[in-house]
């Protein structure tokens, strides 16, 4: 399906606190940076898709903010409030329709001006959740707990997703967390959620993400080795935590499924070069693995224990250092869709995977991965 | 219930039977950048209003920002112009309703006189506080002035308001 | 290759200031429902479903996670929120337009929605703005609302009885729409004219209200469209324009994104005269003043001439392009969903099912959303498929 194609990338280093910034001229960095690395200017681009959040910026209808700063002025400009995946999505939709060429993705958190605690804690309806005080932590913890428990997943299995993600973390120039950590660091860090500790939680980041899709006509003008559109998925769980199955992610299982279906995909581990997956927590990936089927139900400890998912193994996740190692909360999908596209162009640097040509991307939106989308990528050189 | 999906109960009983009250206080801590920073200090010390001019196409931006939406370009520190604080009344009207300002969480005092108006020099529009409540002493083309407080912070309070003002 | 989009299904709730009697979900899915059943479909057969709400308003963060689930049918679904302020419901139905048209869902439901009452809508519009410039002397949307009409009416010397005629246009009509917020049958210019004056030059009856409700719509690709219905109202072009962050860069009442949008639906259309090639309008107009303007650049009549759309009788029903049969949204606001009941009442137009406010051998309508930094998006929807 070589009708969507990623043309050029641009990021931003994702850091603790970007005071010297507001929101506008931080997702300029990244549009400026993609007319510059693809010769172009505004007039080449046919329309903007933006993914934020209205309770993360504090501000109602965030994207009025960032207007100058995407060269909406005249043109056409629409946002998703959520996760920049689905933004990615809805950006290829508008290609695949025909109408527009090319479409510029943008997405931006700054979680350092907000009060992540209160902002996830309103995610939770207000009559039987919200006062629990449940936040993405707390419902964290409990995930962990069932199916850590069910599966008889241990603490240092969990705990080496961190120690790789931070490990992939250090060749990753934009990557937040630059320091190596140990299992020891982990398991001894404190408690947060039992049974998860801090160290098992990402950082909250200040960060945008942008790219520029395009029809096949004119990603051959505008790129090298453009990065094609191969499937997608999109699958959302239950609201309530008590509705959910909450030892298994049937909600990115039924992603995968779909868009393994429209790829081509029977053998993920074969056939996938790279995954970059939404961790939010360090047993998150290793449920990621099982509902992504690179291994069975159950099996994800055992699963990083075999090393297949480090940077040398058969399916390499989270090279970038994922969600544990930066997390601009809203750009976390459009980063995960942007570090394949890098892997598959071969500009991963020191963190390149050798020979990828396929890849994998998943977005999250929600609490403990209710919404989902699961995108496959191919082609590059 | 009746046909109409009304429940006939007294207002209290309503009130106690069908709502919850949640009175959330999000916080937040938002970046100015660094224009605004300048502009700030400039302020407080010079008693001066800067904008910020595009240095591709010469459009004056009042109040200063980051990016000139026109040529999608920079604009910087050193792009920063002083305006007058002075300008032409371009549009206004008086609020007199009752509304929670969200910035403190009370009522905001009203009614109040609020205007659109262009400062000499720039190329944009702004809008801010006028010291007038009656309509009908306020007409589009009335020449405004930026009053400032006598002890400068150096934040917009230092302009509680602009004035209406006759120039000889 | 592209699709052609159809409508195949509407709901609507009936719009009113507080629906005490049901909470979010299930004032959402009163609407999810209908449009279900207007289209008989079962809830397996939608593949994708798209929520308009603006979330600061009632407080819910990720509201679609909630309604997808709870309200509509989205358990192992695609569930995406688009929120855009006035403009969500265009944003959402134009979305809804692109999930379709790209081939990648044959049929979807997008539904907007706000129950406004249960949180602050001023002050949430408020927060909309830049948080040193703008926040301390804005008031909501009315205060720059009152701002261009006071400017339109400055340019063009304008009376303020030609605006309270469109009040009296919309509220009438609206008495014709059982889904309309207020109903005003028997309104008259007076009434209008001898209403509190709430932010000059605006009286109160000058004004929309807040309204709490939901509007589902149902979208099908040409196959799926023609199975189910006889009557789809088809797609014939979207367009959206935007404009600069600051609202006041640029004088604002005569809204120069509806005169780049329509410019660009109107080609894509086939649209040349919109008097003539139009047969009917679903305008956004958050005040009186606002439709005088904003018809006026959409192209309907010369600046400054539109009132004599109401005077000369064209706008009125019975005239040659009736402008909100629905009663507008002078009459009806729920934010999320005002846009897409623009969007739905066109549809309603080229479907024939308009009963009391349908225009007669209604063909081509079009619908418009307004909102964020004065921001427009158009639909012109048509009763057979475009070409």
């Amino acid at each position: 399906m070589k009708k969507v194609a990623i043309c050029g990338i641009a990021q931003t280093k994702y850091e603790e606190q970007k005071i010297d910034l507001t929101i506008s001229e931080l997702v300029f960095e990244v549009v400026k940076e993609i007319h510059n690395k693809l010769n172009i200017s505004n007039d080449d681009i046919g329309c903007v898709i933006s993914s934020s959040n209205d309770f993360n910026d504090g501000r109602t209808i965030a994207n009025m903010a960032i207007q100058d700063a995407v060269g909406s002025v005249r043109k056409a400009e629409s946002r998703v409030s959520g996760d920049g995946a689905f933004a990615y999505v809805y950006g290829a939709m508008r290609i695949l329709s025909g109408e527009y060429d090319t479409v510029l993705i943008v997405s931006h958190t700054k979680c350092s001006e907000g009060d992540q605690y209160l902002i996830n804690n309103s995610i939770f309806d207000p009559f039987f959740q919200r006062h629990l005080g449940l936040d993405q932590i707390s419902a964290a913890g409990l995930m962990a707990n069932m199916y850590m428990t069910k599966y008889g997943i241990s603490e240092q299995q969990a705990a080496k997703v961190v120690v790789k993600n931070r490990k992939n973390a250090m060749l990753n120039p934009y990557a937040h967390l630059q320091q190596k950590v140990s299992l020891e660091d982990v398991l001894e860090s404190p408690m947060l959620a039992f049974p998860l500790k801090e160290l098992e939680f990402p950082p909250f980041s200040d960060g945008a993400v942008a790219m520029l899709i395009a029809n096949e006509e004119k990603a051959k003008e505008l790129a090298d080795t453009p990065v094609w559109l191969e499937g997608y998925g999109s699958c959302t769980d239950a609201y309530y935590l008590g509705h959910r199955n909450m030892s298994d992610l049937v909600g990115l299982e039924g992603a995968a499924k779909e868009a393994y279906k429209m790829a081509g995909i029977s053998d993920p581990v074969n056939q996938l070069d790279v995954a970059e997956v939404y961790d939010a927590f360090s047993t998150h990936e290793l449920m990621s693995y099982e509902a992504l089927g690179f291994c069975e139900k159950g099996q994800g400890g055992n699963f990083i224990d075999t090393g297949a998912t480090e940077l040398e193994g058969s399916i390499p996740v989270n090279p970038s250092g994922g969600v544990l190692s930066s997390n601009p909360t809203m750009a976390n999908g459009l980063i995960r869709v942007a570090e394949i596209a890098l892997q598959l162009m071969g500009k991963a640097e020191k963190r390149q995977i050798a020979d990828a040509n396929i890849g994998l991307a998943n977005g999250m939106n929600g609490i403990c991965s209710q919404g989902n989308c699961v995108l496959i990528f191919g082609g590059g050189k | 219930m009746n046909l109409r999906g009304e429940y006939k109960l007294a207002k209290k009983d309503r009130e106690d039977i069908f709502e919850i009250r949640w009175k959330t206080d999000l916080p937040y801590k938002y970046s100015i950048g660094k224009l605004s920073v300048k502009f700030f200090e400039v302020l407080k010390k010079e008693r001066k209003l800067l904008g910020s001019k595009c240095p591709e196409c010469g459009k004056v931006h009042f109040p200063p920002r980051g990016v000139c939406a026109e040529c999608v370009v920079k604009m910087t520190v050193d792009d920063m112009v002083e305006v007058p604080p002075r300008g032409t009344l371009v549009g206004f009207t008086v609020i007199n309703y009752p509304f929670v300002d969200p910035q403190t969480g009370g009522m905001r005092p009203f009614p109040y006189g609020y205007a659109l108006f262009q400062l000499d020099g720039t190329d944009t529009y702004t809008m801010h506080f006028l010291d007038e409540k009656d309509h009908t002493k306020m007409e589009i083309g009335q020449r405004v002035e930026a009053v400032f407080k006598d002890e400068m912070e150096g934040n917009l309070g230092d302009i509680p308001y602009f004035k209406i003002i006759k120039e000889g | 290759m592209p699709e052609k989009v159809g409508i195949v299904g509407i709901g609507q709730t009936k719009f009113t200031s507080k629906r005490r009697d049901v909470n979010i979900p299930e004032m959402v899915y009163e609407s999810v429902k209908m449009a279900l059943d207007d289209a008989q479909l079962e809830p397996n057969d939608i593949d994708a479903i798209l929520i308009g709400n603006m979330d600061h308003f009632e407080g819910i963060n990720f509201s679609e996670m909630w309604c997808g689930i709870d309200a509509a049918p989205g358990y192992m679904k695609p569930v995406v929120k688009i929120a855009t302020g006035g403009t969500t419901g265009s944003s959402l139905g134009i979305c809804g337009y692109y999930n379709v048209a790209s081939g990648i869902y044959d049929k979807v439901l997008v539904v907007g929605w706000e129950k406004l009452n249960e949180g602050g809508a001023t002050t949430g519009i408020i927060t909309a703005f830049d948080p040193v410039w703008e926040r301390p002397s804005l008031a909501g949307a009315l205060g720059p609302l009152a701002l261009m009409a006071n400017m339109y009416m400055n340019e063009f010397n304008v009376s303020p009885e030609t605006a309270a005629m469109v009040t009296v246009k919309n509220r009438s009509n609206a008495a014709n729409n059982p889904f309309a917020h207020l109903q005003m049958p028997n309104i008259t210019l007076d009434y209008v004219m001898s209403s509190q004056t709430i932010s000059y030059p605006l009286r109160l009856h000058d004004c929309c209200p807040q309204s709490e409700g939901a509007c589902a719509v149902i979208y099908a690709n040409e196959k799926e469209a023609k199975r189910i219905t006889d009557n789809p109202a088809w797609f014939h072009s979207v367009a959206t324009s935007h404009y600069y962050t600051f609202g006041c860069d640029d004088k604002m009442y005569d809204l120069p994104t509806a005169t780049f949008a329509s410019k660009k639906a109107y080609k894509k259309a086939g649209i040349k005269d919109p008097i003539k090639d139009l047969d009917v309008a679903e305008v956004y107009e958050p005040t009186s003043w606002a439709e005088l303007s904003w018809t006026e650049a959409l192209g309907f009549a010369e600046p400054g001439k539109g009132g004599n759309l109401l005077r000369e009788g064209i706008s009125q029903m019975g005239g040659e392009l009736p402008v909100n049969p629905s009663g507008g949204v002078l009459s009806t606001n729920p934010i999320g969903a005002t846009a897409l009941v623009r969007i739905a009442e066109a549809a309603i137009q080229v479907m024939d099912r308009g009963e009391k406010r349908q225009v007669p051998d209604a063909e081509k309508a079009l619908a418009m959303g307004f909102g964020g930094s004065l921001w427009t998006e158009l639909a012109i929807l048509g009763n057979e498929p475009p070409r």
